[in-house]
């Protein structure tokens, strides 16, 4: 008879569980309680943040078989953007427009299929047709963001940042909305002309269904309406959001960020990741490559500078609350937790993680997206043979992972400093806890964080206690590493093939 | 449009790799019947069904099903034109349960609703199971439940990838059961090592060998030919092939 066995079933889980009650039992005794609580609070802080990065790296390991070296640039990028959004979403605006043309350029890609997929064209011109179009297609958006001062937009918000005064008094002039409007039309002009290249005209393999067309169009025409009034309401926008309620500010800025993230987080895998499948090795290397391209960008843009967000007054009001209850009533920047004042804005953080870790498991259990993932996870094959688009899947999954990445980013902003290397620490820490956690499960990337986060935050304890090196909290992932790999070499909830 | 053939393959290679492993597979499946491929591992049985699926696309040749060509398109493509697959090795999803591994193959909101009875009628062990993970379940059933997955949807055609492989006498008898009965409402492609059961099975046969149809014809007239099964199969057939 099939019975489950809840003991061997739940094994990992189980030794985890004993093995930290016994540790948290010895250290509770030993440090006492202040510091035993601090240093755990500490460490679930570290850990919600290694879970944000680490879930979708898993993720998009476990489903694509692809390691994404550019993983911690999306953290990166997330809290970029989140600061710029709260600060100054000037820079965010100005460039909204132009973006929004050229993906409804893009968007138009059906239609060219549709339409040049019957012409009769030698097959030198098709061959090098798609080559030229795309070239053309560049050189049309060199033209169209040639002279637009994308650096001076950038630094709107740095400065204010700096003088933190009056935002909008920094807030540089732009340019006239006649030229913009050239600027605009150019990059939907360019998208176009890349859709025609990626149509590949004269193929006529490449089939397109009427639906799809209209579809196409019916996204495309959505798409150039946002763009008249992103264009419109360039220099209005921002200063509307910076009139907003800081808190509600913030909150917007998490949201922002992390859908931008997820945005470029499909970008990427459409255009990086998806013609290289066929070869693994070059999407690590494209990777690689695209997390030093995306650092040097923002450092051209920002300077390469550290920049500390403000925290949100939710969590910056002065003073101490006694509990939790208390803190909802005054914000104050710190709350006691078991007689361990701790600032509040990091509870935030752990918050953050828990709610993600809900959120992922309610997708991944009672959703058919999620379905479709763990299968896709075990068997990519047998899920493209059931007639379902794993692609998309692919490119989904890519989305979530870079905008979970991003929130995590963004939530960080408000505690450690804001800078283009921020996200490699939490690359390297977040590869560690994949490989604890199991390639491809995202509780096993819960559990790895909440281990790992502990694991930095009491070594960092007993170094200071006992003036060891810093060092020693750092190996004591890596060492963590090696345990668990020597017991479990698939990791704690890695499949055993 | 409405050939007599759901599935004609004319002449496909197909590469895996460097590796030149279809080198002219044509066949043809008559509508409602049950052709079965026969040949020795290495022929290019699972690498056809692979191909017609476009699971590992056929660089030349042509695949058309219900007489629209269908090769080089994507395999879900072609999958959601209503061709099952039962791929080899009982690959059902072993972290899902039983009944996710049946919603999965949904195409249409309620497609399982509407054949739970049917595929429940065929395998009653799968109705017991329903709430259990895959890897839960015993190689046998592992294997009922890849075939009622390609149930799920409305399917005109079904490839079965070795539906015997490493299945008990008994259960064996069922899973022979349990096609026949399937070829009643849809069209069968079957790949078989267990001739027995594929004479018995089978109106069609096709035989592949180094990648290439060397042999066709009534599967009436295979059984009589015990020299013929003997030097293209090796397998010893007791009792002229129906035991």
């Amino acid at each position: 008879m099939i019975q489950r066995n809840f003991w061997r079933d739940n094994a990992a889980l189980l030794g985890v569980v004993l093995i930290l009650v016994v540790l948290g039992v010895v250290g509770y005794t030993s440090m006492g309680q202040t510091a035993f609580v601090r240093t755990t609070l500490s460490g679930l802080t570290l850990g919600a943040l290694f879970f944000m990065v680490a879930a979708g790296l898993t993720l998009i390991f476990g489903l694509m078989d692809v390691l994404n070296f550019a993983h911690g640039a999306m953290f990166m990028l997330g809290a970029y953007l989140g600061w710029q959004f709260f600060t100054n979403p000037t820079f965010l605006f100005g460039l909204a427009p132009l973006i929004l043309a050229l993906l409804a350029g893009l968007l138009l890609a059906p239609l060219f299929v549709w339409l040049f997929g019957k012409v009769e064209l030698p097959e030198a011109v098709q061959k090098s047709l798609p080559g030229l179009l795309g070239l053309a297609g560049i050189l049309v958006v060199f033209f169209a963001a040639r002279g637009l001062d994308i650096l001076d937009l950038a630094k709107t918000a740095m400065v204010a940042a700096m003088t933190a005064a009056d935002p909008l008094a920094e807030a540089s002039p732009q340019e006239a909305l006649s030229i913009f409007w050239l600027r605009t039309a150019g990059m939907f002009i360019a998208g176009a002309l890349l859709a025609v290249a990626t149509s590949r005209p004269g193929d006529k393999t490449r089939t397109v269904h009427p639906d799809q067309v209209r579809r196409a169009l019916i996204g495309s025409a959505v798409m150039v309406v946002i763009t008249i009034l992103a264009t419109l309401y360039r220099e209005a926008a921002p200063r509307a959001v910076l009139m907003w309620d800081a808190n509600l500010r913030f909150f917007a800025a998490l949201l922002v960020g992390a859908l931008l993230g997820a945005g470029i987080g499909g970008a990427i895998e459409i255009t990086l990741i998806r013609p290289l499948y066929v070869r693994p090795i070059y999407q690590v290397i494209v990777t690689l490559g695209l997390a030093y391209v995306l650092r040097e960008v923002i450092q051209l843009l920002w300077q390469p500078l550290a920049y500390q967000m403000s925290r949100p007054p939710l969590f910056s009001q002065p003073g101490k609350a006694e509990n939790i209850f208390e803190w909802f009533r005054t914000s104050s920047v710190t709350v006691d937790v078991l007689g361990v004042t701790f600032p509040s804005y990091r509870l935030f953080i752990i918050l953050l993680g828990v709610l993600m870790l809900v959120a992922l498991a309610l997708l991944m259990n009672y959703t058919r997206l999620g379905m479709v993932i763990r299968a896709g996870v075990q068997d990519r094959q047998v899920v493209e043979a059931l007639g379902i688009n794993v692609q998309r899947v692919f490119t989904l999954v890519f989305m979530l992972g870079a905008g979970l990445a991003a929130l995590g980013g963004i939530g960080a902003a408000p505690f450690i400093p804001v800078q283009p290397n921020m996200g490699d620490a939490f690359q390297l820490q977040a590869f560690i806890v994949v490989v604890i956690g199991g390639m491809g499960s995202y509780g096993g990337a819960a559990i790895g964080a909440l281990l790992l986060g502990l694991a930095r935050a009491f070594g960092d304890y007993l170094a200071l206690k006992y003036s060891l090196s810093p060092a020693i909290a750092e190996a004591s992932t890596v060492i963590i590493m090696a345990i668990v790999l020597l017991v479990r070499p698939a990791g704690l909830f890695g499949r055993k093939e | 449009m409405d050939s007599e053939n759901i599935l004609e393959v004319e002449s496909i290679h197909t590469f895996i790799g460097q590796f030149h492993i279809l080198e002219g597979v044509s066949l043809q499946v008559p509508r409602g019947s049950i052709t079965v491929l026969l040949g020795r591992n290495g022929a290019g049985k699972t690498t056809t069904l692979k191909s017609i699926l476009g699971l590992t696309p056929p660089r030349e040749g042509v695949v058309r099903f219900d007489g629209v060509e269908i090769q080089g398109k994507p395999a879900y493509e072609i999958a959601a034109m209503g061709i099952g697959y039962v791929p080899e090795h009982r690959a059902i999803f072993r972290n899902l349960s039983v009944a996710e591994n049946l919603k999965i193959a949904e195409r249409k909101k309620g497609d399982l609703d509407r054949k739970a009875d049917f595929i429940f009628n065929l395998f009653p062990d799968l109705k017991r199971l329903y709430r259990l993970p895959g890897n839960h379940l015993s190689g046998g059933q592992q294997q009922m439940l890849a075939v009622a997955r390609a149930l799920v949807a409305d399917n005109k055609l079904l490839l079965i990838d070795e539906p015997s492989e490493g299945l008990a006498p008994i259960l064996i008898e069922q899973m022979m059961e349990a096609i026949r009965s399937l070829s009643a409402t849809t069209t069968v492609l079957l790949v078989e090592q267990n001739f027995i059961m594929a004479s018995q099975l089978a109106e069609n046969y096709y035989i592949l060998d180094d990648g290439k149809t060397v042999h066709q014809g009534k599967m009436a007239d295979l059984v009589q030919d015990k020299e013929l099964i003997h030097r293209m199969l090796g397998t010893a057939v007791r009792s002229g092939g129906a035991g």
